[in-house]
């Protein structure tokens, strides 16, 4: 019995590591101790943060995506867990503290409705008889009906739909048996249902929640020639209008032996995931739009510099930023100060000028920032240098740029 | 600070209450505190400098407190103890400069410039005490003991298990439970009710990996701790390895008490 559920959860985590987003963050207190900032409590030796137990309910699949390791062509092993293991499992590992909560997601078994069924199971066994106020994440399956979306989105915290393709066109070549409509649909139930909560909660503090930490997904980045300009539109899109918490980008790792459809890489796009991500953080942080970051013409990111240096190559005319007197918006857009930085600069520049020694202090990355910031302290002629010299000496200077963005 | 002024190491019990009692006397009597020692610390009492003892006194250290409240605000009152829990070597010695200067202040207005070097440092100390608290709501583990007790051992860089108790009693309600810090050694208990300081006698578990003897701890333990070591190594990807990212945010000194990072378990 106990060899069982070890071999089982083997298979399904091993099955499961691919799907990058398992924040756990963005539930104010929905039913036990989830706090608003996420809780890390482990590191795998890829470097990601183990917060929540991220499994697969099954790996069994009547799907034949060519991206993915579980499709029903792969010869794999395969398991399925019962409804009252996995909640088990996951009030055995939450009560040592291994685990902030659940990330359940599952290959479609029988129908989508027959899966999200099972998913729906484990969750209220969870939630109703072990009582569990602990974080839950769970995958809609793309298809189900919707009053089992809606079933879902009462017991879970987080609701997530994958994209996985960026156009519909390069989807349906890639995952035959699906379409953006099915992907978009659940998405937009999600987001009108959490609407109504919130409305509804405002009147009636008792009123049930609806997905308190909102929903999220994710897309892979390389498996198919859309260029970044192409995915950051997408992604700005989805924040508005589908209101996501989270986009998450995902090299794409050749899993499946070599298949006609996609590309043969040797590794994973690295480099540019983690650029996406920069990009990512520049519009939900630096109040950028998709548009000031790539455009029709340079429709991809810069693999040598990061969004917001190579945007202020692109814009000499906004800089030098005088950080004694410019406004928030325009600091943000200095390369190397980051949020903390300039909102320690705006609440204290009133106390005295902002000098070189107490930039370093609130580890502004002057390497950079020197050439976009005046300031009394550095020569002039940093600031006046044109565009192309800078970046040659950023690049000249910083190998140390490349390593430390292969970090992510 | 003021020149001629006599140097003086102070030696107190290592509490908040001893260290500001500590305070109160050097400013009381104008000297110049060269260190605070902790008594309890095992630390070497220097031979050449002059030693003066402050034994924790209520009344004069609620004094300090409510002169910094006064001056700058509870919630600053709040930050500097939170920096006296530091486990930084200088620490003590920030916070007493930083003192000086706040009661030379009237208008507290000194410690609203965070750019000022004396108030950055304190507050980074405090940021980096905050920032440890938060970490350890993920690094501690709790193992089952056979008559349905949790236990965990820490030994964290500062001295925080006591600010651990909102998030754990929070989380799992009326259950009782035990945090341990190895290296400071006193812990706390929640009984599913109230929390008490503890002092353990008997130590019957392992200070080198946190484990306890296989007859103390519940039968089913051994089996999750495993499954949790499995589900560790199944879900990194073999492709993408980044030790480096995984060093920086969970230290090596972290690991002797996580069971996932426990060597021999490895697959």
């Amino acid at each position: 019995m106990k060899e069982k559920v070890l071999q089982k959860l083997r298979v399904l985590a091993d099955a499961a590591k691919y799907d990058v987003s398992c924040s756990s963050s963005g539930s104010s207190g929905g039913g036990g101790s989830t706090r608003s900032a996420g809780i890390c409590h482990s590191f795998t030796e890829d470097g990601r943060c183990i917060s929540l137990l991220k499994i697969l309910f099954t790996n069994h699949c009547i799907y034949d995506c060519t991206y993915c390791v579980n499709r029903r062509s792969n010869d794999r092993p395969r398991a399925a867990f019962t409804a009252k293991e996995l909640a088990g499992l996951t009030g055995e590992f939450y009560r040592r503290n291994y685990i902030e909560g659940l990330f359940l997601s599952s290959g479609v078994m029988v129908s989508p409705d027959h899966t999200m069924e099972r998913l729906n199971e484990v969750v209220r066994i969870l939630r109703q008889q072990y009582r569990f106020g602990g974080y839950i994440h769970m995958k809609t399956i793309p298809g189900a009906d919707p009053l089992l979306v809606q079933e879902a989105g009462l017991l879970a915290d987080r609701l997530s739909v994958n994209i996985e393709i960026p156009t519909e066109q390069q989807l349906i070549r890639l995952a035959p048996e699906k379409n953006f409509s099915s992907v978009f649909r659940p998405m937009d139930q999600i987001n009108r249902e959490a609407g109504i909560s919130r409305q509804e909660r405002k009147k009636h503090p008792k009123a049930p929640r609806f997905a308190p930490a909102g929903q999220s997904t994710q897309l892979i980045v390389g498996a198919t020639p859309e260029t970044d300009f192409t995915i950051l539109k997408l992604a700005s899109g989805l924040y508005r209008q589908q209101q996501l918490k989270r986009v998450y980008y995902s090299g794409f790792m050749p899993v499946n032996s070599h298949d006609a459809r996609l590309p043969a890489l040797q590794k994973p796009p690295l480099v540019r995931e983690n650029r996406l991500y920069q990009a990512d953080w520049l519009m939900r942080f630096y109040h950028f739009r998709f548009d000031e970051i790539l455009d029709e013409k340079n429709s991809q990111l810069d693999l040598q510099l990061d969004p917001k240096l190579a945007h202020a190559l692109r814009n000499p005319q906004l800089f030098p930023v005088d950080l004694d007197k410019a406004p928030y918006e325009l600091i943000l857009r200095v390369p190397g100060i980051g949020v903390r930085s300039a909102r320690i600069i705006m609440a204290n520049r009133r106390h005295g000028h902002i000098g070189l020694s107490q930039l370093k202090r609130m580890g502004v990355a002057l390497n950079r920032a020197r050439y976009f910031i005046c300031c009394r302290e550095l020569p002039a002629a940093a600031a006046s240098l044109y565009p192309e010299q800078i970046k040659q000496r950023l690049l000249k200077k910083g190998e140390g740029q490349c390593r430390q963005l292969a970090l992510f | 600070m003021k020149p001629n002024r006599e140097k003086v190491a102070y030696v107190f019990d290592g509490s908040l209450e001893g260290f500001y009692t500590a305070v109160f006397m050097a400013f009381r009597d104008k000297t110049e505190p060269s260190r605070f020692l902790a008594a309890n610390a095992g630390q070497q009492i220097p031979l050449l400098e002059q030693l003066r003892h402050a034994p924790a006194d209520p009344a004069l250290a609620a004094r300090v407190d409510l002169g910094v409240a006064k001056r700058s605000g509870a919630k600053n009152a709040c930050m500097l103890k939170l920096a006296f829990r530091s486990g930084q070597e200088d620490v003590l010695l920030l916070i007493w400069r930083y003192l000086c200067r706040l009661f030379d202040c009237p208008d507290g207005s000194f410690c609203r410039n965070m750019l000022d070097p004396d108030v950055w440092d304190v507050l980074q100390a405090a940021r980096r005490v905050k920032r440890e608290v938060h970490r350890f709501h993920g690094f501690v583990r709790f193992r089952k003991t056979a008559d349905g007790f949790w236990f965990a051992l820490i030994d964290p860089d500062n001295d925080i298990v006591d600010l651990l108790i909102p998030h754990f009693r929070g989380r799992y309600a009326a259950r009782p439970w035990v945090i341990y810090d190895a290296r400071r050694n006193r812990g706390i208990w929640y009984d599913g009710k109230k929390s008490h300081d503890v002092v353990l006698e008997n130590k019957a578990f392992s200070l080198s990996d946190g484990t306890l003897p296989p007859a103390a701890v519940a039968d089913d333990e051994e089996h999750y701790c495993r499954l949790w070591q499995h589900y560790y190594h199944s879900v990194s990807i073999a492709q993408r390895p980044n030790q480096r990212q995984m060093k920086a945010a969970m230290p090596r000194r972290y690991w002797k008490y996580l069971p996932e990072k426990q060597s021999g378990h490895r697959q």
